[in-house]
């Protein structure tokens, strides 16, 4: 684990938040990029260098940009702030506390609202449309707080610490759990990019939420997409992986990047209505079939 | 200096500021926490707000034209 190697007796608390959420961003980037280049090798095409998500987050900063005036300013730009305090936020919450998995999911609760205020603030269409389905699909979040309640009911905590500990003690809870281990990993897919289930952002929406934030506004949101993919890895690895070393969680999380990005390569993408039913379909099972697995263990 | 660079430098400075207030003097979590979640945000912004390039003069109206307005 990250924090142990940026121990607090060596740094102070801000120090490891800092150092975490910069880890965060250069890692999630470079995953991204990995992610892009795997979609690339199986449709045949060379694709672009793993690290060029990471250097369009940086080219993006110096970019000419202006505010469309149809734009609900100031909201239009602060969207953007809100967007990178939350991932702040769930990496404290994460690999620098190890806190509450009930904030995890206060976070992707929020990140929700974001996708949808980012897309109606712009005046664009495209963005409206893409606000609209933010909405629609935030009833794939469900599956998210059933993953959180199984896990609670398994291990009766929801502090990430004690997770971990309890796996150190009885196994990891992919073994004992694994339907609520494939949800939350329906879950990964349908935030990773091109992803059958990413209504939001999907190519008859153009960029969907994000297609009028340009220049260095999309900087900054593919700095916060970075982070965001690096949290939902690392949450993924601690609730269902737990002991993990360094390269445990850096092997794991090229791993998963890989197979996300295997998936999205070979299938379309939904439309709204099926692919919300097609998650909350996995979910019911997912979630049905632990809990009759529990009971019958 | 126009407005937005003015504003820029002083949100750049003040969250310099507090992130190396939380850096140097180890305050309370809660102090910390509040600190990290508020100013790297704006910091990453403020900075954004000065390396971006502007427009040039001619072509600041044409830019910010939307293309969709009457739908």
């Amino acid at each position: 684990m990250i924090q142990k190697w940026f121990s607090r007796d060596i740094m102070y608390l801000m120090a490891d938040i800092v150092v975490n959420v910069l880890i965060a961003f250069l890692f999630g980037s470079i995953l991204l990029g990995l992610h892009r280049k795997v979609m690339a090798r199986i449709q045949l095409r060379p694709g672009p260098p793993i690290i060029q998500h990471f250097l369009h987050s940086l080219k993006f900063f110096f970019k000419e940009t202006s505010f469309p005036k149809t734009a609900a300013m100031p909201f239009y730009v602060a969207i953007v702030v809100i967007l990178c305090a939350i991932w702040v936020t769930a990496v404290i919450v994460g690999p620098v506390s190890q806190g509450s998995l009930l904030i995890i999911f206060g976070v992707y609760a929020l990140y929700k609202i974001v996708e949808h205020n980012s897309g109606s603030s712009s005046g664009s269409p495209y963005g409206k449309m893409s606000c609209v389905r933010a909405v629609f699909s935030a009833a794939a979040e469900l599956p998210l707080f059933a993953v959180i309640a199984i896990v609670y009911l398994k291990t009766g905590t929801m502090n990430i610490a004690e997770i971990i500990a309890y796996q150190s003690v009885h196994g990891a809870l992919i073994f004992s759990v694994p339907l609520a281990t494939i949800v939350f990993f329906v879950l990964i897919l349908s935030k990773s990019p091109y992803s059958p289930f990413a209504i939001t952002k999907g190519k008859d929406l153009v960029s969907g939420y994000e297609t009028e934030h340009f220049g260095f506004l999309r900087g900054f949101l593919m700095l916060s997409e970075s982070m965001s993919w690096y949290v939902i890895l690392w949450v993924f690895l601690t609730i269902f992986l737990a002991p993990l070393s360094l390269v445990g969680y850096l092997v794991g999380m090229i791993v998963i990047t890989a197979i996300t990005a295997i998936i999205n390569a070979v299938t379309p993408i939904f439309n709204p209505n099926h692919s919300i039913m097609t998650q909350i379909s996995i979910a019911i099972v997912g979630i049905g079939g632990s809990l009759l697995l529990m009971l019958i263990a | 200096m126009n407005k937005l660079n003015f504003y820029s430098y002083l949100f750049l400075i003040i969250s310099t500021i507090m992130l190396l207030y939380g850096l140097i003097f180890n305050p309370n979590d809660w102090i910390v926490y509040t600190i990290a979640i508020i100013f790297i945000p704006l910091f990453i912004l403020s900075l954004g707000f000065i390396t971006m390039a502007k427009p040039k003069k001619e072509d600041e109206e044409e830019r910010v034209q939307e293309p969709f307005i009457g739908f």
